[in-house]
């Protein structure tokens, strides 16, 4: 990043703030896994779990990417290009994901699997 | 030659001069320059090419005459260890033969041919680049692919042979192949693994060169819509190579990791090899590897095609002395087509039980991508329309690319849906199919780029009579190879068999000729069948093996004719022999480290033949306004004015 | 000849050459990490409840490496904030404050691979598991090596055309018996061997010899064909037997046995040991002991009690169960739902990592004092035991027959599907921070010169360095929750 205007004092002090907010956010995203207390949803890990977690993550990911990697001011090329990126990398995680739980497959199979059979334990 | 052609190459002599003082290997083997780097691609892959052309002979010998000796090969006693004891051709053997065809075919020839080697060589100069972006990476990007390509190919002479498992290495067969070895890392299936690892590192680094070097190194004036269709196949490929890729890298390792480490990440539970339970922990899934591989294997199937189609779009363009029709057209198919080819890659897997929904998403995909496919093919078709087609060697390549490539994305069609592909899956109708788009189609594009930019690498032309005797048996007993393989798969016959299918045979006794027809007739004077027995699908065995060796026989007038031709073929007359448009003709022949001894400036679009008013039926990228008339009045010369004389 | 762009961006894109390069090159890096994210997505949701092995929820395997997790998280962040103020201290052309920056961050680098080789070193040697033909499974350490079997040989026998037998490979290190070739093709009879060196020797001349013979007679065998004779068929004797002057001992890696009794080792590779059998029985040190494939009312009348042979551990076992039962149980009452199947049978009854107690009535025969202590001093590095209290005690040492064992693992990749796809991408990841931190590295060590004459160039360098860099960390801010915390 070469721009003219280059102020080294402010951008040294977002890059400080970024820096604390991740340090803030992966004790947050510890204690919420860790303490019962602050367990949502069902007693131990479960979805919900799953979404905070992810959830916490990507902040502090764009977090990183859009400060330290800036890209909050980029050129046209960059975004382009990771845009392109961005729907190949999702269709390659959603697709395969989705060819193993078709939606009409999974009526027929759950209809052949034995639901209930472990319904109580004893 | 003139007498400003005879400057021109003074100059570029001077120019270079201090080249002179760089030590032979770091000139011609270590190389950074882009154009050598080019041509030792060109020339690697071209050995690649002839290998796996070899491996091919063999398993046709196999599936013609599986009862009968190998000739020539069974008396070498090194290749005897590989045969039974009649000197016939086994199982195994035909197995390791096809899968390393096809991993070298693909990985090794066309993809480093196409896309590297005239990627290298003619993508830098069409945009008035000095080099590549990263001329050191670029030299690496070439190592690692030697390296891995040495590997593959020493892989054949280690105790367990090379891989054999299919070119698709699907789990768990390859993860558990040649487990009767002490040492797995020594065995032919891991060394495929690693290799590939190689390979990708060495096509992504290519790639990264290739789009960084077409973003930011183009000429002045060379504005993206001023490029040639070379330029965009390039940089569409490199994109599909960049994001395609990596994915299977990561199938590779996980493989990898599953064979060397025990892990069972395409193992699923209760697996039983050879009647005894696998020792892994189980749960992982066979799946996810296709899902993996297709992800970059069918994009593959572009970096084959794409770089094909940009060399007939120049070809083409050149030699009809008209403009492309449909340039822009042609340029958004070319990136439709890099970006469509990602989404289609599970039709592959029709016969894994995926659901219907998926399946239907996947069949609409495929059908779309078609489409680009058949604009790209017919803005060439209606590009000859009316043109005065000057039929040399090149040109000939580049029109029969046509109709063949046609052939093989017609044939796709059935395969894109679910319940013909159920029928056709691994029979030989798919062989056919995905042949006749990379056979007849690539690698027929890839000569006539060869026969093109020739004069440009070298400084003298190909033989013309070599290349007709080249061509045109090429093209026949091309057809006679992948002809019959449409007709027999479509009547069941499968690829995996090594006997070419008698067993099948004698049980659907699938008679196409009685005994007395005319076929029959022709086929007992040819001595494929007994007399007076009816022809049967088994019989097109021998037709096809036999075009493949006679195809091998021909291929041997373009061996001599790029070797001799360096040194006894005609040299040429200026720097722009074939009076074409592009950039790549304002070097001097042959460019010089840096190519250009002026930076260029592109003033116009790219195809502008035969413009009306214009002083000669080519009016190059390269030229002011003025230099073309001055460069018209005093000779048909096109240089003599258009580089200034320092 | 100069590159154009190298320092000064290009003026329509805006970018100068290696910045494109990078971003390019992240691209393909996304996808990479992307195919193996999307492996462990199509995994992790692709465990039959039940059938394949369970996907270690939660907390359940490995509390103590959470906190491991979570500081390497915070090295890596600090070691981003550091790439970046390096890049403003260039900038401000500050060359002393920008190598410090620098240095930081490499000491980072090195404090998370030294953090992680912990891990390592601990999932790869401290923790195994055994899981037995009812498919329920322990978990704790195997001592001394046990799993692999004692053998005392004195023949060997394989064939000659084959590779290098692996059996010389599981000879105890450092002793080579002196062989004889007893019987075996003429050329070879007779033969005497003494080291691992002359052993390689004389089996590639000894192959040689064999594959030449084999190819002289198919050679008369085809000419006798060709003569019209009905020719003899082809035949090599290629088989060896090598006599040990002296028994010796073999301490055979049984992945590579396809089977062994009590006078013979098979191996995969066809070479078969012959003598007689010490042990191939497994000494473990049973912590916990997880239920979660086997029926649940299949769960009391397990082979695993017969095992462990105590009483205590069993009630031990029912009672958390009961009590996690007891505590799923209130929460859905309290909703007014029943407990999902799912819930239920997977995640948490079963699948509950219940520690066994220390029985001292039958525990006696293995358990030495010393295995106890070894295990206390690195109970910091151990996988604490699934129940919230985290209470891990002294453990029973056992005798685990072989013919009880379906299978056994260190927790190393081969253990499930998520210990492989933990270490593929945490290696990866690794791989990358080192060649991170060895690039930064040498951009500090042999900047000076660049950063006198053109500290442009060098601020580009630190940038697209940092790039890369940032890549690493946002990589390791998503493995860390996926990997650790869910």
């Amino acid at each position: 990043m070469s721009d003219a205007h280059f102020d080294a004092a402010k951008t040294k002090k977002s890059f400080f703030a970024v820096g604390i907010a991740l340090f803030v956010f992966t004790v947050v995203t510890v204690v919420v896994g860790l303490v019962p207390m602050f367990d949502i949803g069902a007693p131990g890990p479960d979805a919900a779990d799953i979404i905070l977690g992810l959830a916490i993550a990507g902040t502090k990911a764009s977090l990183v990417a859009l400060i330290f990697m800036h890209l909050n001011h980029e050129k046209g090329a960059i975004y382009k290009l990771m845009l392109f990126t961005t729907i190949m990398f999702a269709c390659l995680m959603v697709a395969t994901i989705f060819a193993e739980m078709d939606p009409i497959k999974e009526q027929f199979d759950t209809l052949s699997t034995t639901s209930g059979v472990v319904s109580e334990v004893r | 030659m003139s007498a400003a052609a005879n400057t021109i190459s003074e100059v570029a002599e001077s120019e270079s001069h201090h080249e002179h003082q760089i030590p032979f290997w770091k000139k011609y083997i270590f190389s950074t320059d882009h154009k050598v780097i080019g041509v030792q691609y060109g020339l690697t892959s071209l050995c690649f090419l002839a290998f796996g052309f070899f491996l091919m002979m063999v398993m046709r010998w196999s599936i013609a005459y599986p009862d009968r000796p190998v000739p020539v090969l069974s008396d070498w006693p090194w290749f005897q260890s590989w045969l039974d004891d009649n000197g016939k051709v086994t199982g195994d053997l035909y197995n390791m033969f096809g899968a390393m065809h096809g991993t070298i075919m693909i990985f090794l020839g066309v993809v480093p041919l196409g896309f590297a080697a005239f990627g290298n060589y003619v993508m830098p100069l069409q945009i008035g680049a000095p080099d590549m972006a990263f001329p050191r990476i670029n030299m690496a990007s070439y190592w690692v692919y030697v390296i891995g390509g040495a590997m593959m190919f020493a892989s054949f002479f280690i105790p367990s042979g090379a891989a054999k498992a299919g070119w698709t290495n699907y789990s768990p067969l390859a993860t558990v192949t040649d487990h009767q070895y002490g040492d797995l890392f020594w065995t032919g299936q891991t060394q495929w693994l690693v290799s590939m690892v190689l390979v990708i590192s060495s096509s992504l680094l290519g790639s990264v060169n290739v789009i960084c070097t077409i973003i930011n190194l183009r000429c002045k004036g060379m504005t993206w819509m001023r490029m040639p269709v070379f330029v965009w196949a390039t940089l569409s490929t490199a994109f599909i190579l960049l994001l395609a890729f990596p994915p299977l890298e990561a199938a590779a390792i996980l493989q990898l990791v599953d064979r060397m480490g025990g892990t069972s990440f395409f193992i699923p539970t209760g697996l039983n090899v050879s009647g005894m339970p696998l020792d892994a922990a189980g749960g992982g899934s066979p799946l996810l590897y296709q899902h993996l591989f297709w992800f970059l294997a069918h994009p593959e199937v572009y970096v084959l095609i794409l770089p094909a189609i940009g060399i007939v779009a120049e070809v083409v363009a050149c030699n009809t002395r008209k403009p492309l029709w449909g340039y822009r057209t042609m340029v958004y198919a070319v990136l439709a087509l890099g970006f469509l080819s990602f989404l289609v890659w599970a039709h592959h897997m029709y016969m894994t039980g995926m659901g219907p929904a998926i399946s239907s998403f996947f069949q609409t995909t495929t059908v779309i991508v078609s489409t680009p496919s058949v604009i790209l093919v017919t803005a060439l078709l209606i590009s000859m329309w009316g043109g005065s087609i000057r039929f040399n060697t090149p040109m000939l390549f580049a029109t029969s690319f046509l109709p063949m490539f046609g052939i093989g994305g017609l044939t796709g069609l059935p395969l894109a849906f679910n319940i013909p592909d159920l029928h056709l899956h691994d029979t030989y109708y798919v062989i056919g199919h995905f042949h006749y788009v990379v056979a007849p189609g690539s690698i027929f594009a890839l000569f006539a780029g060869v026969y093109h930019w020739y004069p440009k690498i070298t400084g003298r032309m190909m033989n013309e009579k070599l290349g007709l005797l080249h061509f045109w048996p090429s093209l026949i007993f091309m057809n006679g190879i992948f002809g019959p393989m449409l007709i027999q798969g479509m009547a069941g016959f499968h690829r995996r068999a090594f006997d070419g299918g008698r067993a099948y045979e004698t049980m659907s006794q699938q008679v196409y000729a009685e005994p007395g027809s005319f076929l029959a007739v022709i086929a007992e004077k040819l001595h494929i069948i007994d007399p007076h027995a009816a022809l049967t699908m088994i019989d097109l065995n021998v037709v096809t093996s036999a075009s493949a060796w006679l195809l091998a026989v021909f291929q041997i007038p373009f061996i001599i004719n790029v070797f001799a031709s360096a040194f006894v073929g005609k040299k040429v007359k200026s720097d722009n022999p074939w009076e074409a448009t592009t950039m790549e003709w304002a070097t001097p022949t042959p460019p010089p480290h840096g190519n250009f001894l002026t930076p260029p400036v592109a003033y116009r679009g790219a195809y502008e033949y035969s413009v009306p008013g214009a002083p000669r039926d080519f009016t190059p990228q390269f030229e002011t306004d003025a230099e073309l008339i001055a460069g018209s009045e005093h000779t048909d010369d096109p240089d003599e004015a258009a580089v200034p004389v320092h | 000849m100069q590159i154009p762009h190298e320092v000064i961006p290009r003026r329509d894109t805006g970018l100068y050459n290696a910045k494109i390069g990078i971003w390019i090159f992240l691209a393909s890096e996304v996808m990479l990490f992307g195919g193996l994210f999307s492996a462990y997505a199509f995994l992790r949701l692709g465990v039959q409840t039940g059938v394949d092995n369970p996907w270690p929820w939660g907390l359940s395997v490995h509390k103590n490496f959470v906190w491991l997790g979570a500081i390497n998280t915070l090295v890596l962040i600090a070691s981003s904030v550091g790439v970046v103020f390096a890049w403003v201290a260039v900038k401000e052309r500050n060359w002393k404050r920008y190598q410090r920056y620098m240095y930081f961050v490499v000491a980072c680098a090195l404090t998370f691979m030294a953090i992680k080789s912990v891990e390592y070193y601990s999932k790869l040697v401290k923790h195994h598991g055994i899981k037995l033909v009812d498919n329920s499974v322990m978990e704790g350490t195997i001592i001394d090596r046990s799993d692999k079997i004692e053998f005392q040989g004195e023949k060997i026998s394989f064939n000659l055309q084959g590779a290098l037998p692996w059996v010389f490979k599981d000879f105890e290190s450092g002793e080579f018996p002196l062989l004889t070739v007893e019987s075996g093709p003429d050329e070879v009879v007779g033969d005497k061997i003494a080291s691992a060196a002359a052993f390689k020797a004389w089996h590639s001349s000894g192959r040689a010899k064999v594959m030449q013979k084999l190819v002289d007679e198919r050679r008369r065998y085809r000419a006798e064909r060709d003569a019209g004779a009905t020719p003899k068929p082809v035949s090599v004797n290629s088989s060896v037997t090598l006599v040990a002057t002296a028994p010796f001992k073999v301490n055979a890696d049984f992945r590579r046995l396809v089977m062994h009794n009590a006078t013979a080792l098979n191996y995969r590779d066809g070479v078969k040991v012959e003598g007689k059998l010490v042990t191939d029985a497994v000494r473990f040190q049973v912590h916990e002991v997880d239920m979660q494939l086997v029926l649940p009312t299949k769960q009391r009348s397990s082979v695993v009690w017969d095992v462990i042979g105590s009483a205590e551990a069993k009630q031990h076992f029912f009672d958390k169960q009961s009590e996690k039962y007891a505590e799923l149980k209130e929460y859905y009452d309290k909703r007014g739902g029943i407990i999902p199947d799912k819930q239920l049978r997977g995640r948490f009854l079963n699948v509950q990592y219940v520690h066994v107690p220390i029985d001292e009535k039958s525990g006696g025969e293995n358990k030495s004092a010393q295995h106890d202590s070894v295990h206390t001093s690195d109970m910091l590095l151990t996988a604490g035991g699934g129940d919230s209290e985290g209470h891990v005690g002294p453990s029973k040492t056992i005798l685990v027959p072989r013919d009880k064992i379906k299978f056994m693992s260190n927790h190393g990749p081969r253990y499930g599907n998520y210990y492989g796809i933990y270490f593929t991408i945490t290696a990866l990841h690794g791989i990358h921070v080192i060649f991170g931190a060895l690039v930064l590295l040498f951009f500090t060590i042999f900047g000076k010169k660049m950063f006198l004459e053109n500290p442009d160039h060098l601020a580009n360098r630190v940038e697209v360095g940092g790039l890369f860099w940032h890549f690493v960390d946002l990589v390791w801010i998503f493995l860390f929750p996926l990997m650790y915390l869910l």
